[in-house]
């Protein structure tokens, strides 16, 4: 034993001597941090750092079989995901420690934000960040266009639909993107590099540098309310804390990154094998068109924004508002370099961080539900309940046929089935008279086109005789009688309508 | 030190993963076009009207043996496929603007027979055809029509000899619905004449061409009144 020890020692000195990273690592492992930052606040950057480190390794074994070609692409994928042992393991954490590093991301750059910790003298820091933020959003995105597929897909054509707006240089920029003019078998090599090399190149880069510097100008200090970041004595003051009341950031402060950093690593374990890996779905083909495209969970909320903006809203927003968004953000530790970093003194920042972060919920919640989407297999696939269809008359069983076959059902729902981008219809007959219906089928009105061309009179009659019939059992229908009577008689020709009996009952 | 309990959650999440364990793992999904799975295609494609499962929707019920017994193939092949005139059903063949190939289209063909075919389901009785051969007399279907039909049918609920109803249903459907019935809605076929199900004399072929002949008179009548075409044939689709 000593024999080997000894060995041990002489191989250390040998290696020590010439690269001598002793000195470095020890004074980047003791200095000396000030004690409040040993805090379970202060974990997230180190979370995201191990989520990288996760993404590489995940990343080279998903490497070793997929193909990024066009054509092989995806059954690369069902390879992973079927044949090779594991490989859907392996795909499933990549897939979740994507996720998890944005959210973890995003986490640690409000922490940093609410802590006030990019003002002087780590202005440097907080911009490489927001370089890392960019980044790691490019590696999501890019990352999703690796597992292609339909929303793979559609969301590349979107993002080239997008940067083909850019005045002037739109087409040179897309074909730069693409490889081509179209998504073609070139697009899949170039987003392969910039997923592969590009990108995490320059993750790693700004990472080791925003690294370097938290350790070059100490962790960011806990902000006490009154406590003043001003340039001339900040230095002194930081040092101060740091040394008279500090503790070595290892252990004092390392365990808890480290344990935080193996929950998330076990959380992202537990995603995997529960949840298991995303997708791939449908194959990526232009010419399947009863698909439904979505955008991975992190870019929902700006699916949702491009759904609502008003068309001639749409260039301008895209191409301006991200520049003015990194430019407020790059900006930011240049305005407020110095004052106060408490939370508690800067309502301002707290409101800023709680509106994004309802208006972020808000809009993924949006995206993950797009109501303004018609649902264009509702009214092939989405059934009537059945005691609606059992207790309808013929005419208006005829109606709920008009209903379905003229795709209502794409945009209204009933019994919770069916589009949402118009009301659903459940309880329409309480709102609307017979009479209010049939207006509002033939003339349209807000969003709803006019349908009086495209049905015949009888389609109408028995349209509005079965949306007369939706209401709740203990609500009755709305009724006008100073024109009912006129209207049913014209419509019928004098015989009894369904809607009439139903109002003599 | 809690480095090591972490580590533990880690390896205890990771075990099972090398035992066996599957999740949910994602299917794979075929092109909409090689979808030739009967309960795929029908859920996608008819369930909206027929019913869930082929009764109990707003459209004829699919499940009923009598129906299925009563159309051949190569008609349901043609429904489906191009449409049904003078009714609400749409052509679903990609020959005629759908999205199905010729080959889903018959294999919802065959997954009906399958699903909803019944070995003598007429009972060892002979219904009239199912397409209509000779003409009807409409006043004599008239007659045919209050001693048998209007038992129910004069209950407005029930109402059928309206212009609307009957220009959305086409003289075939009608045909279909009197001999093969609708049990989902409690429509007898031709063979019964009370809602009870107590047998009466059937309805002849050439009754069933009256009663027809009868109610196709009625559309006719309504829509010269009201100078509007009311047949859904005539109607831009």
């Amino acid at each position: 034993m000593p024999g080997i020890k000894q060995t041990a020692v002489s191989v250390y000195a040998w290696l020590e001597r010439r690269l001598q990273l002793e000195g470095p690592v020890k004074d980047a492992a003791l200095h000396k941090v000030p004690r409040n930052t040993a805090s379970w606040w202060y974990v997230f950057g180190s979370a995201a750092f191990t989520l990288f480190f996760l993404q590489i390794v995940t990343g080279i074994f998903l490497a070793l079989i997929y193909v990024p070609s066009g054509g092989e692409a995806w059954n690369s994928l069902m390879v992973l995901n079927h044949q090779v042992p594991l490989g859907w393991f392996v795909r499933a954490l990549h897939g979740w420690g994507s996720n998890f590093m944005v959210a973890v991301v995003l986490i640690h750059m409000a922490q940093v934000f609410l802590f006030g910790a990019y003002k002087f003298p780590r202005e440097l820091t907080w911009i490489f960040g927001v370089f890392l933020l960019l980044l790691t959003l490019a590696m999501a995105f890019t990352g999703q266009v690796m597992r292609f597929d339909q929303d793979s897909y559609w969301g590349l054509a979107i993002g080239a639909m997008i940067v083909s707006r850019v005045p002037w240089i739109g087409g040179g920029l897309v074909h730069l993107l693409l490889g081509g003019p179209i998504i073609s078998g070139a697009t899949l090599s170039r987003f392969f590099t910039f997923h592969v090399f590009i990108v995490p190149g320059l993750l790693l880069f700004f990472a080791s540098l925003h690294v370097w510097m938290v350790l070059k100008l100490g962790v960011n200090e806990w902000p006490m309310p009154g406590r003043i970041v001003r340039r001339s004595t900040y230095i002194d003051e930081y040092n101060q804390l740091a040394h008279q009341d500090g503790i070595p950031f290892v252990p004092g402060a390392f365990w808890k990154d480290l344990a935080f950093s193996g929950a998330v690593l076990a959380a992202v374990a537990v995603c995997a094998l529960v949840f298991g890996p995303n997708g791939p779905n449908g194959v990526p083909d232009p010419s399947i068109i009863q698909t439904v495209p979505k955008p991975d969970f992190f870019f929902l909320w700006i699916y949702a924004i491009l759904a609502y903006l008003p068309p001639q809203l749409e260039t301008p927003f895209m191409l301006i508002a991200p520049l003015v968004a990194i430019a407020i953000l790059l900006a930011l530790p240049f305005y407020a370099s110095e004052g106060e970093k408490s939370w508690h003194r800067r309502p301002v920042a707290v409101l800023a961080v709680s509106l994004i972060a309802v208006a972020w919920g808000t809009l993924t919640q949006l995206g993950t539900t797009t109501p303004w989407s018609p649902h264009m297999e509702a009214w092939s696939g989405d059934t009537l309940p059945v005691n609606l269809v059992r207790a309808a008359t013929p005419l208006v069983r005829q109606g709920a046929n008009v209903f379905q076959e003229k795709q209502c059902r794409n945009c209204h729902s009933i019994g919770g089935h069916g589009g949402q981008r118009g009301p659903a219809l459940d309880d329409v007959a309480t709102r609307m008279t017979l009479d209010q219906l049939r207006f509002k089928v033939v003339t349209g009105g807000g969003n709803m086109p006019a349908y009086g061309k495209n049905l015949s009179p009888a389609e109408i009659e028995a349209l509005v005789s079965f949306l007369h019939t939706l209401h709740p059992a203990n609500e009755p229908p709305a009724v006008n009688p100073a024109s009912e009577g006129i209207s049913t008689t014209h419509a019928s020709g004098g015989e009894e309508t369904p809607a009439k009996a139903g109002a003599k009952r | 030190m809690r480095i090591p309990v972490s580590a533990l959650v880690l390896a205890v999440a990771v075990w099972p993963a090398g035992c066996g364990f599957h999740p949910p793992l994602p299917e794979t999904v075929p092109r909409p076009s090689e979808v030739l799975n009967f309960g795929t295609l029908y859920q996608q494609n008819c369930s909206a009207c027929h019913g869930r499962d082929g009764s109990d929707g707003p459209a004829i019920d699919l499940a009923n043996p009598e129906y299925e017994a009563l159309i051949d193939d190569a008609t349901l092949r043609k429904w489906i496929a191009v449409g049904m005139p003078e009714t609400q059903m749409p052509a679903f063949a990609q020959s005629n603007g759908g999205m199905l190939t010729d080959a889903q289209v018959n294999a919802i063909v065959a997954g009906m027979r399958r699903a909803w075919s019944r070995p003598n389901a007429f009972s060892g009785a002979v219904p009239p055809p199912y397409a209509q051969t000779t003409g009807g007399d409409a006043q004599r279907g008239a007659k045919t029509y209050q001693e048998r039909c209007a038992i129910c049918h004069a209950n407005s609920r029930q109402q059928i000899a309206s212009p609307a109803y009957l220009a959305l249903v086409g003289d075939q459907s009608l045909r279909s619905f009197i001999i093969a019935g609708s049990p989902d809605i409690g429509q007898p076929d031709w063979h019964h004449d009370s809602q009870d199900g107590n047998a009466a004399a059937p309805l002849s072929a050439q009754e069933v061409n009256n009663v027809i002949a009868y109610l196709a008179s009625q559309r006719s009548a309504a829509a010269n009144v009201s100078g509007n075409s009311p047949s859904p044939a005539a109607v831009d689709k």
